[in-house]
């Protein structure tokens, strides 16, 4: 479930890029769910043309996604089909790293991945031949292939999903299993969403695979079997019958999910860093790169068991590393409670890494917000996890007894603690209150507030420029006096607020996508 | 200003004193019947004592005769008025024979009905001068040290350490371990808990402040009131337009 703020902020974001149609048009899908085209008409107060265009452009752009469902309701055998459109409100938000994107791409490969790469983030998705048809002023076509191998190579490109793949509805065993989950109306949402990723994704074998040509398409896959039989029949029954009249081509784009991997094991390294030391820091760089690969989801919660030979071999690769031995390395692997398995492999726990980066961010917050005694009565909730009376709190972190309900009423206010009443009956009825952090409810507040605050941000950065766009607009030789030292104030306002905007981000990061 | 002698003789006192028992043999000399009735009852309440209030309540006396009875109960030293540190404001009353419970004062942490934070300021600091020194300690190696030291008059009892090292955990100050019997934790029997002092950010860095809590939004107290249609009228924002 979108919170509120982040609704708010992804409208911004595609307002700022695409305009208001296509925010309006964003913002139906956010508020409302997946909705059919004469839905979206009807809901965003927009003309069926206007509304055709917009999703043509934010299909374009990965934000939006179609499937087809059936409908087999009513009196009619005839199964009716309709496309529906969902909007991916994770791609909204890369929208504002493509940036940082943009910067691991040009550390680890050339010139020239980096330009094609920054073509496909600008376009959404492209064809090879399109890609060749943008690049062609500066590179040859073989040049762009071979960008687009490495590009592909690294994992930094992907293929995109099918255009509408058609959702099969789950079967008996899926609804009754639904059924007995306790937070089956909670799991409806995001399980629809997870059933047309998967039904779009393209197989794993090919998500990653360049075929030069595109006759070779179609007689490897088949080759390929039954399985894949069905997957050609699928992708011509779509490409006659895609709503929008998308023809099914092999279109590729930026993978999102790789950067989110490197993204996730740079915030655990440097957590470690901070707490332990560079060496320990080191060692597990080490172990999360070799496991890179090998990981599938971006939120699973431990790593890949690594042997410890690729480990340090790994080490070794770094210039830091270099002086530290095998059984250094084992220490340090120890040192950070990593789980040693079958053939001398070790994995971690990053999840548990993850835990502790975000508590200290919400510590972090709660000191600089409410002060230092604030900050040990929330820690020691947070360490207890578990309910705790007013006057026990008092005695266990050495505040005032007077004063220690007023800062728990105030943290308990904004939604930091949870409260519970107990009435206990005896000779005199006596009202005791107790007191515990709930994480899960907690940390969506902080995501929301952290959505909340990036808009703010964003608007000053609007605000400004608007403000100072005469300034911006003068030509260089009337930049000068008084003029110069505003514009240099202009352009120190636009840095500061942009970093805030991108350590801001990196919170957000592990709070939602980690 | 009280001196920290004063301090540490009134921690003496009450640490070292031994609860008086009632001495049920003594009469209730020249007391009239409401007096004896309100005395049986406060002494009934030993270390707990009885708020004046509640003895209205439960005696049912009129409020002048019990005010007048606790009056002449206080001048015969059978009763006295004690300090509740939850309810300062109020009247609370204990027989002359029981010292209050820590409940009423709040511990030995509190002195006057208020938390002694110069003496819980200084413990702290001189536990972690000895976390500094030791490199790596246990609860008991501080205790015995401290004990050793005699710095104060009082004894403070190994759990009352291990209460100061909680907040200084929990303050970020100290970072607790559990022994894995080897390397630096040698010396210190296998998960027996332990602490070290918690690692400062290097020269010339400053510490780790979250990025939300480094913007003023992150920790402005009226963000939930603050949406781009309104005026924003937080001082914090009107400090951002001097950037």
């Amino acid at each position: 479930m979108t919170t509120q703020w982040g609704i708010k902020y992804a409208v911004h974001i595609i307002s700022t890029h695409f305009g208001d149609l296509a925010a309006r048009v964003c913002e139906c899908l956010l508020r409302r769910g997946p909705l059919s085209k004469h839905n979206i008409v009807r809901f965003a107060e927009t003309p069926l043309k206007q509304v055709h265009v917009c999703l043509l452009l934010l299909i374009q752009q990965n934000i939006v996604q179609a499937y087809i469902v059936e409908d087999t309701g009513g009196m009619d055998d005839v199964v009716k089909q309709t496309t529906q459109y969902m909007v991916l409100f994770d791609n909204i938000i890369h929208r504002t790293r493509f940036p940082k994107f943009m910067t691991v791409v040009a550390q680890e490969l050339d010139k020239g991945c980096t330009e094609l790469f920054q073509s496909l983030l600008q376009h959404g998705r492209l064809t090879v031949e399109k890609m060749i048809q943008i690049q062609e002023s500066s590179y040859g076509e073989e040049s762009v292939r071979e960008n687009l191998a490495k590009l592909v190579h690294a994992h930094f490109v992907e293929r995109c999903p099918a255009v509408e793949p058609l959702l099969v509805p789950p079967s008996e065993e899926e609804l009754a299993a639904k059924k007995r989950s306790r937070s089956a109306k909670v799991a409806a949402e995001p399980d629809i969403m997870e059933r047309v990723i998967d039904a779009a994704a393209p197989m794993e074998s090919k998500r990653f695979l360049i075929i030069r040509d595109d006759i070779t398409i179609d007689s490897e896959m088949a080759d390929d079997g039954s399985a894949n039989v069905g997957e050609k029949r699928k992708r011509s029954f779509l490409a006659s019958n895609s709503e929008l009249g998308i023809k099914e081509e092999v279109l590729w784009r930026a993978n999102y999910e790789e950067f989110l991997h490197r993204f996730k094991h740079n915030a655990c390294v440097e957590d470690v860093r901070q707490r332990v030391d560079d060496s320990a820091a080191i060692a597990l760089s080490a172990m999360l790169e070799s496991s890179r690969r090998m990981e599938s989801k971006v939120k699973s919660r431990t790593s890949v068991p690594v042997p410890i030979n690729a480990i340090y071999e790994e080490v070794m690769k770094d210039e830091a590393g270099r002086s530290m031995t095998l059984d250094d390395l084992r220490e340090y692997l120890e040192h950070l409670k990593c789980d040693r398995g079958a053939n001398d492999s070790y994995s971690i726990d990053l999840k548990s890494i993850l835990e502790l980066a975000q508590n200290e961010e919400v510590e972090s917050i709660v000191l600089k917000r409410y002060g230092e005694d604030s900050h040990r009565i929330f820690r020691l909730l947070s360490k207890a996890d578990h309910l705790l009376e007013t006057s026990k709190i008092s005695k266990m972190v050495f505040v005032d007894q007077k004063e220690t309900p007023n800062i728990l009423y105030k943290l308990w206010k904004d939604k930091y603690l949870h409260m519970e009443k107990v009435t206990v009956v005896g000779s005199q009825q006596c009202e005791f209150l107790l007191w515990k952090v709930n994480k899960s409810a907690l940390w969506k507040n902080i995501l929301d507030d952290m959505y909340h605050a990036s808009l703010n941000v964003s608007l000053r950065v609007v605000h400004e420029m608007e403000q100072g766009s005469e300034l911006l607009s003068l030509p260089p030789e009337k930049r000068e006096g008084p003029l110069l030292v505003k514009l240099e104030r202009l352009r120190n306002i636009k840095r500061v607020l942009e970093e805030s905007l991108r350590k801001l981000d990196d919170s957000m990061m592990l709070f939602h996508d980690f | 200003m009280v001196s920290d002698d004063c301090k540490f003789f009134h921690l003496f006192k009450q640490e070292m004193s031994k609860r008086k028992r009632p001495d049920s043999t003594a009469p209730a000399h020249g007391l009239t019947e409401h007096e004896k009735t309100i005395y049986d009852l406060i002494k009934s309440k030993q270390d707990m004592g009885i708020f004046s209030q509640d003895i209205k309540r439960e005696t049912k006396l009129l409020p002048n005769i019990v005010t007048k009875s606790l009056k002449s109960l206080l001048a015969k030293n059978m009763i006295k008025e004690v300090q509740n540190v939850q309810h300062k404001a109020r009247k609370h009353y204990m027989a002359s024979d029981f010292e209050p419970s820590a409940e009423i004062t709040g511990g030995s942490w509190y002195h006057e009905g208020a938390l002694d934070k110069t003496f819980i300021d200084l413990v702290r600091k001189t536990c972690l001068s000895y976390i500094s020194s030791l490199k790596i300690a246990t609860v008991e190696m501080i205790y015995d040290a401290i004990k050793r030291s005699k710095l104060f008059h009082v004894e403070c009892s190994q759990e009352q350490i291990a209460e100061i090292l909680r907040t200084l955990e929990l303050d970020n100050q100290i970072v607790e371990f559990r022994s894995t019997g080897c390397g630096e934790f040698a010396a210190i029997p296998i998960r027996r808990v332990c602490y070290k002092i918690a690692k400062k950010p290097g020269p010339g860095k400053e510490p780790k402040v979250s990025p939300m809590a480094s913007i003023p939004c992150g920790i402005c107290p009226r963000i939930s009131y603050c949406s781009p249609d309104g005026p924003c009228t937080s001082p914090l924002m009107r400090s951002t337009r001097a950037l």
